[in-house]
């Protein structure tokens, strides 16, 4: 947005407020429009001179500043505010939805109310047109995890990690609870591993707030990105056919490049022998490791495959004969 | 007189003319534009793209109805350029606020703020109120942040106007109604009635190619009552004839599988803590890519073709 644009933007905003109010202190002004001073009083000196043809007094706009008040009279044109413009809707309409997405937010409070009343201003009411889910998660365990952050306790939580397809349980000092890319996560320092982490709320299987002070998180860390690999993990280089071409945009990678007219080899940092596994369980046949442990996918891909193709199989009609166990022979975990 | 006099200026002829004006016209009612026409045109059409850049409604139209080579005229109608009333009260508007610092979409912090300000100003918000801005230096906390991309806020747009669109997406030229925006999966989806298709269609934003064009008149459909609700799962999202799948989940994966295909979904909770699902599917492709997440924790039960193809898909890699 230009200087320009911005400049009259706000004063239209203003002025209709202004004129609608029976002198407004000019602190209350500045306050609800986040404006200083002298912002506002540049702007109504300009406005003084504005008006219509021919420019006679009861055509120009009148604005007195007296005893730190001000008065508008005399723009009638710009009795109400302009519309709101479609990213402006959207701007207020998606942000308020997904605060009303969170688990535990007041369906009937003043947000609630706020966003019924817009459909007169938007043509269309709020939750016909926007719609958000920020990801499945359990209600109970997402208020632990954030009462835990917002009361300064640590948490004790049972985690699947799911880069190594495996359950811990670890006490962690809660920092932040946010909603990422659709999913929840909390960020905070592992005692366990004695760092810096980053857990999905949805593979917490349970947490309990512990009635121990957690230190308060170090100042100016911005938000993490969401998935980051060490420089310790290994490199993995995939050739990729088209239909698994979004793999190197959805991860950071190290590199890609065009093989010829439909191969693209990319160069990632492996999250864990588990994430691989599922990176190429997913790619199947359209992926193929041509740097790194060539047998992952293979291994994985047979060991999934033992679980269709045992002898007792695992198949329903097997199973619906209601012995309550479930059949076949999948290998033990851990 | 400076620009931004001349603009005000130009935006109270613009609302208060009551017949379309030509340039001429809004020249001498406006003042401040220059003596030579070459500078005066130019400065004119900069000034009517920046009214139309904020949102103002300016319109186009021939002045003499009978001879459209006659000159062209400019006004502003009241009706849309006014922001009515939404009667907020004091605790709605702070709610607004709060819920736009604690929600963070991408590209949408100068609308944002311009928003509020329109908001703020509706007539009838009390003088001496509670919802001021949180002052500046406050950190902003965050409780989720969504992606914006280029195409939302116009989609948004025909949504809300129930005007129909055109875009490309997968390389085929989409007339589309848009019915509504979701929020799934950390994607933004267009849900609405695709005229090539004759059929709903689910849309994901990002893969939208090109822009996004409005055609026709606002008003030009219904929204139905109730397919406007949106994907539920990625396995949802697709073109593949609908088709019910069983699947078995063991105990350590069963409760995140819950939460992701829903308490519906669930038929049978197994002695061992294993659980059997039925889910309706209409993307194979992203059924697999779920059910294979669970590496060898889970499995599809059936019906048997689907049973198959996932077995031939894992032997394509076991042999490869």
């Amino acid at each position: 947005m230009t200087p320009a644009q911005e400049r009259l933007g706000r004063m239209l905003a203003i002025v209709p407020w202004i004129a609608a109010n029976d002198g407004p202190r000019v602190a209350d002004v500045c306050r609800r429009f986040n404006l200083t001073e002298r912002e506002l009083v540049a702007d109504l000196e300009l406005l003084f001179l504005c008006g219509v043809h021919p420019f006679t007094p009861d055509t120009l706009i009148d604005v007195d500043i007296a005893d730190g008040r001000v008065w508008i009279r005399f723009a009638d044109w710009f009795r109400r505010p302009l519309r709101l413009t479609p990213p402006e809707g959207l701007a207020l309409v998606s942000a308020g939805a997904t605060l009303l997405a969170v688990p535990g937010s007041d369906p009937d409070g003043a947000l609630s109310r706020a966003l019924a009343k817009l459909e007169t201003v938007l043509g269309v009411a709020a939750d016909d047109a926007v719609d958000v889910q920020l990801g499945p998660v359990a209600p109970s365990i997402l208020d632990a995890v954030r009462d835990g952050e917002h009361r300064r306790r640590k948490l004790q939580l049972d985690y699947y990690t799911f880069g190594r397809d495996d359950h811990t349980r670890r006490v962690v000092q809660p920092w932040r609870v946010f909603n990422a890319a659709g999913q929840w996560y909390l960020e905070g320092w592992c005692e366990a591993a004695e760092g810096h982490r980053l857990f999905r709320v949805d593979r917490i299987s349970a947490a309990t707030v512990l009635d121990q002070p957690a230190p308060e998180p170090p100042a100016g860390s911005g938000p993490p990105a969401v998935f980051q690999p060490g420089p310790d993990d290994p490199v993995v280089v995939l050739d990729l056919d088209p239909d698994v071409h979004w793999i190197a945009e959805a991860y950071p990678n190290e590199g890609v490049e065009a093989r010829d007219r439909s191969v693209l080899r990319v160069r990632l940092r492996s999250a864990g022998r588990a994430w691989l596994e599922r990176l190429l369980l997913r790619a199947g046949p359209h992926a193929s490791v041509v740097e790194g442990d060539t047998s992952v996918g293979r291994d994985a891909a047979r060991r999934v495959l033992a679980r269709y193709t045992s002898a007792d199989g695992g198949g329903k009609r097997d199973r619906s004969a209601g012995l309550g166990g479930r059949p076949g022979s999948a290998p033990s975990r851990d | 007189m400076s620009r931004i006099e001349r603009l005000v200026n130009l935006t109270a002829a613009l609302i208060d003319a009551e017949r379309p004006l030509t340039r001429e016209e809004l020249r001498e009612r406006v003042g401040g534009y220059s003596d030579d026409p070459v500078a005066f045109r130019r400065n004119f059409e900069r000034d009517k793209d920046l009214l139309r850049q904020v949102g103002m409604p300016v319109t186009t139209e021939v002045i003499d109805q009978d001879r459209p080579e006659s000159a062209l005229g400019y006004r502003i109608r009241r009706d849309d350029y006014e922001l009515p009333d939404p009667g907020l009260d004091d605790d709605e508007l702070a709610a607004l606020r709060l819920a736009t610092s604690a929600v963070q979409v991408d590209g949408a912090d100068e609308a944002t703020t311009t928003a509020l300000r329109k908001l703020a100003g509706a007539p009838g918000t009390p003088a001496t109120g509670t919802a001021a801005p949180p002052a500046a230096g406050v950190a902003r906390v965050e409780t989720a942040s969504l992606p914006g991309g280029p195409h939302a806020a116009t989609v948004f747009g025909a949504v809300a106007a129930r005007r129909r669109i055109e875009f490309t997406y997968r390389g085929q030229r989409r007339t589309v109604d848009p019915w509504r925006l979701s929020y799934r999966n950390g994607q933004w989806y267009l849900s609405g009635y695709d005229h090539g298709r004759h059929d709903a269609r689910l849309f994901r934003l990002d893969r939208i190619e090109g822009t996004v064009d409005a055609v026709g008149e606002p008003g030009a459909f219904d929204r139905p009552a109730d397919g406007a609700t949106g994907p539920a799962a990625a396995w949802q999202i697709g073109d593949d004839e609908a088709r019910t799948v069983e699947l078995l989940v063991d105990a350590p994966q069963a409760a995140w599988a819950r939460s992701s295909l829903g308490e519906d979904a669930v038929r049978e909770v197994n002695a061992d803590g294993s659980v059997r699902f039925e889910v309706s599917v209409t993307n194979r492709a992203a059924l697999r890519s779920f059910v294979l997440g669970m590496l060898e924790h889970a499995e599809i039960l059936g019906p048997p073709d689907v049973r198959a193809e996932m077995v031939a898909w894992l032997q394509a890699i076991g042999a490869s």
